[in-house]
């Protein structure tokens, strides 16, 4: 198993380049021009090319590249175009507020949509399970922000339950930093909740139909038991198989909702960024986020492990 | 149960931090800004987000009232001579930076060279330039070749970029490069440690800051702070800003869009006004290096045929109190305003005229590439409404809708459209920047060198020469509306109309002024 880690950890360095290179290539290749950006609207044009010059954009891909790949080797991820910043230094700002919305977001999805999953297994058929599955297509179709403006309308403005948008930090106590992402959560985790839900139902369906689970029933375990210790661990590899796939689909989703409660994230800091054409702010989070969706799927492949002992890598 | 009850119960938990005291969230004024604050060089950015900000922090020698008339700031006097050749400037004593070292005239000269580089009005002075240098700690001097009678407005105007003064050490920066100590000795600190580029910026009052004797007047006048702090949240939602200052989560949202204003009026606790009584200019700016606008008569088939009012209306809605029609350049309400030559936009408007002066310009039928920036709705809107009246005139549009970082390098490009050039893009200038020529980069048309869309009309160039040297208002007077009609029969750039928008404000809060700049002293908060 630690052989196997090593192995997968030690693959990530050409997977890192690839995207290192094919994201740089891109970026070199997209129209648009910071130096224009930076010079703002009424600029002249030699104001905007003495700008391009000074930020070295005027220098051949090779080199701008070389540049930039020693650097990333050495741990460096430069400095924002735009704000002067090193980019770590704007990452690290960022992180915490998006780490929380995911795992606020993950928390919620799981213990929702699992037990709802289970549920509507069980009364497969029954108004309960059409109740669920109904919900489930809900969460796949109404768009994140439509569900976020209507949960602030509703939380926010009418009730006064929760604020409409921004952060707390998490050292300023559990209640403030969570009551920040309450409503963010509930938003993003629409689509997970579904996605999860479906799979849970999918996979519990199939489980339920095998033999030893007719047996256990007939030794007279009770039907929690039966659901929750004895199906779900064996429904459990697609479930977290679809967490897996999912979390990319949260990454993608944290971007509108980190726009539509004002979450100080990295996926405001990666729109703003492609916007603004800041481009080692965007190779800088673009290498951040595949190397996280690298090590999570690395973690769903040991997680098999843990659920069905057959599997040995 | 509300949120505050919920917070309380939470807050008595083991797991809570103590809150803000009452006092201190009331001493905080939370503003929302127009735009993200994604560096903060007054120099090297000139985008307005960061003109605003740098108000707080760094302070001028010069600054204009609501008549636009360039007053003492940080300078206590000045001397021009006789010939108008020597301009001799005295600080005023106690000026202070944040870092507590005294404001001395080394900084001024180097702080000016620096802006000297990057600012119209400073590229002229520098021009003219013999020598900048500092008499005493408290005195410096600039020696000129000919009289710059504008000189007291270029240091103390409210346009991108302004003259701000910096320490010296920091003013070294070439002009070219950001600074990277954010020190000045303007009424706020600002709070590097707090900066979030994208989300957040605070500025806290500067308790070594010496306000004028005079009461504040724009940038004129006695810039006293009633806060501690000022907060500015950066929020990329309209709805979302709306709601939180619905919600009192924040304080000033600097321009809601007009949409929004009608909800946000519905509730008894906010205020809305106009923001800036300057408001701003529309722009289709033509490019006038390649057919069909290289020929005048194609241009001017555009302005007999455009509808201000379908323009404006795109960008303000049903809101009459936020428009008007602009037969001319200039900003309306200000002095040197004028309709000179403007008929070819008044009155209906004649599409078969168009149509007729477009084949005489030999148009046939050859693409037309419009530039339109989506993520900003006012060039989104701009562009909606062109395509559609190009469309109407018969010719064949090739709509480019994509993000202002593309339109920003493509208007750049000098080679034909179907090389990767452009006929037509869009934009809107402030219209604190149109009130004369000295900051009004678009209505300058000296080629190569004017801004994108290279107009080259030497009789509107003779008549901004005129303006500067004007001797007095009837002679600028006279200049402008010179360069108004001018500009018009040779179509500089074809105007959209003239458009104000609102701000927003919790009726807690007091001391908000109208103005280019949303300026945060003499504001407070009960």
């Amino acid at each position: 198993m630690w052989a196997y880690i090593v192995r997968r950890v030690v693959a990530t360095i050409p997977v890192m380049a690839i995207v290192a290179l094919f994201v740089f290539s891109l970026l070199y290749l997209a129209p648009g021009d910071p130096a224009a950006v930076i010079a703002g609207d009424q600029a002249t044009p030699e104001d905007v090319e003495r700008i391009r010059a000074s930020l070295g954009l005027d220098r051949p891909f090779l080199v701008r590249f070389g540049e930039w790949a020693f650097r990333i080797v050495q741990g460096d991820l430069g400095v924002s175009i735009f704000t002067n910043l090193p980019v770590v230094t704007m990452i690290k700002q960022r992180v915490e507020p998006t780490l929380s919305l995911m795992v606020v977001t993950l928390c919620l999805a799981l213990s929702i949509a699992i037990p709802m999953g289970v549920i509507a297994a069980w009364k497969q058929g029954t108004t309960i399970d059409r109740i669920v599955m109904g919900v489930a297509v809900l969460g796949f179709s109404v768009p994140v922000f439509v569900v976020g403006y209507l949960l602030a309308y509703t939380f926010a403005l009418e009730l006064d339950w929760l604020p409409v948008q921004g952060y707390t930090p998490l050292s300023e106590g559990i209640p403030y930093w969570l009551e920040n992402l309450i409503l963010p959560a509930v938003a993003l985790g629409g689509v997970y909740i579904a996605l999860i839900a479906r799979i849970t139902r999918a996979s519990m369906l199939e489980v339920l139909s095998q033999d030893y689970v007719r047996t256990a029933r007939a030794k007279g375990a009770g039907q929690t038991s039966i659901l929750f210790v004895h199906a779900l661990k064996n429904a459990a590899v697609p479930i977290v198989t679809v967490v897996g796939i999912g979390f990319a689909g949260l990454i993608g989703g944290a971007v509108v909702t980190e726009s539509v409660f004002a979450i100080p994230g990295l996926g405001r800091l990666t729109v703003d960024a492609i916007l603004r054409r800041d481009y080692p702010v965007i190779q800088g989070v673009v290498l951040l986020f595949s190397f996280v969706y690298v090590i999570v799927n690395l973690a769903i492949d040991i997680l098999y492990t843990v659920f069905d002992p057959r599997i040995r890598y | 149960m509300n949120r505050r009850d919920v917070l309380a119960l939470g807050a008595a938990s083991a797991f809570s931090a103590p809150a803000l005291a009452q006092n201190a969230a009331a001493r905080t004024l939370r503003f929302v800004p127009q735009a993200n604050l994604a560096n903060f060089d007054p120099i090297w950015g000139t985008q307005y987000v960061v003109r605003n900000a740098s108000v707080n922090v760094w302070d001028t020698l010069y600054g204009v009232d609501s008549d636009l008339m360039p007053q003492r700031q940080m300078a206590e006097g000045e001397e021009v001579s006789s010939d108008g050749l020597t301009w001799t400037f005295k600080l005023r004593s106690g000026l202070k930076f944040h870092d507590n070292e005294p404001v001395l005239a080394k900084d001024c000269v180097q702080s000016l060279k620096r802006w000297m580089a990057r600012d119209t009005m400073g590229l002229m002075i520098r021009d003219l330039l013999v020598d900048i240098s500092a008499v005493d700690d408290r005195t410096f001097k600039i020696v000129l070749r000919s009289p710059y009678p504008k000189m007291l407005y270029a240091l103390g105007k409210n346009n991108s970029p302004m003259a701000f003064i910096m320490p010296e050490r920091i003013a070294r920066t070439d002009p070219f490069q950001q600074i990277s100590e954010y020190i000045g000795s303007g009424p706020f600190r600002f709070v590097r440690n707090e900066w979030v580029p994208g989300a957040k910026a605070v500025f806290q009052k500067f308790d070594g800051y010496v306000p004028r004797d005079e009461p504040a007047n724009w940038l004129a006048g006695g810039k006293r702070v009633l806060i501690d702090r000022l907060e500015w949240t950066v929020m990329p939602d309209p709805a979302t800003a709306a709601a939180a200052l619905q919600s009192g989560e924040v304080d000033w949202w600097e321009n809601p869009l007009s949409d929004l204003i009608p909800v946000l009026r519905r509730n008894r606790n906010i205020r809305t006004d106009i923001a800036d009584p300057l408001g701003n200019i529309g722009t289709m700016r033509l490019n006038h290096l390649h057919p069909p606008f290289n020929d005048v008569r194609a241009r001017r088939a555009l302005l007999m045929a455009m509808s201000q009012e379908d323009y404006m209306r795109a960008v303000v809605g049903s809101d009459d109190n936020l428009w008007k029609a602009l037969p001319g350049f200039f900003t309306p309400g200000t002095s040197l305003y004028t309709e000179e030559g403007g008929e070819v936009l008044k009155g209906p408007r004649d599409l078969e005229g168009a149509k007729r002066l477009l084949r005489e310009a030999g148009y046939t039928n050859q693409p037309v590439v419009v530039l339109a920036a989506q993520d900003q709705p006012i060039t989104k809107a701009f562009g909606d409404v062109t395509a559609d009246l190009l469309k109407r005139l018969g010719m064949n549009v090739d709509f480019v809708a994509t993000d202002w970082g593309t339109v920003g390098q493509r208007r750049a490009v000098k080679a034909p459209p179907a090389q990767g050039g452009w006929n037509i893009f869009f934009s809107w200038h402030a219209g604190a920047d149109c009130t004369n020529p000295a900051a009004y980069q678009a209505i300058r048309a000296t080629g190569d060198g004017a801004w994108f869309g290279w107009p080259n009309i030497p009789e509107a160039e003779a008549k901004v020469a005129e303006w500067y040297a004007a001797p007095n208002l009837d002679a600028e007077k006279a200049a402008i509306r010179g360069l108004n009609r001018a500009s018009l029969e040779h179509v500089t750039y074809a105007p959209t109309g003239f458009f104000l928008g609102y701000t927003a404000w919790r009726s807690n809060i007091s001391g908000i002024v109208k103005a280019p700049v949303p300026f945060a002293w003499g504001v407070s908060k009960s």
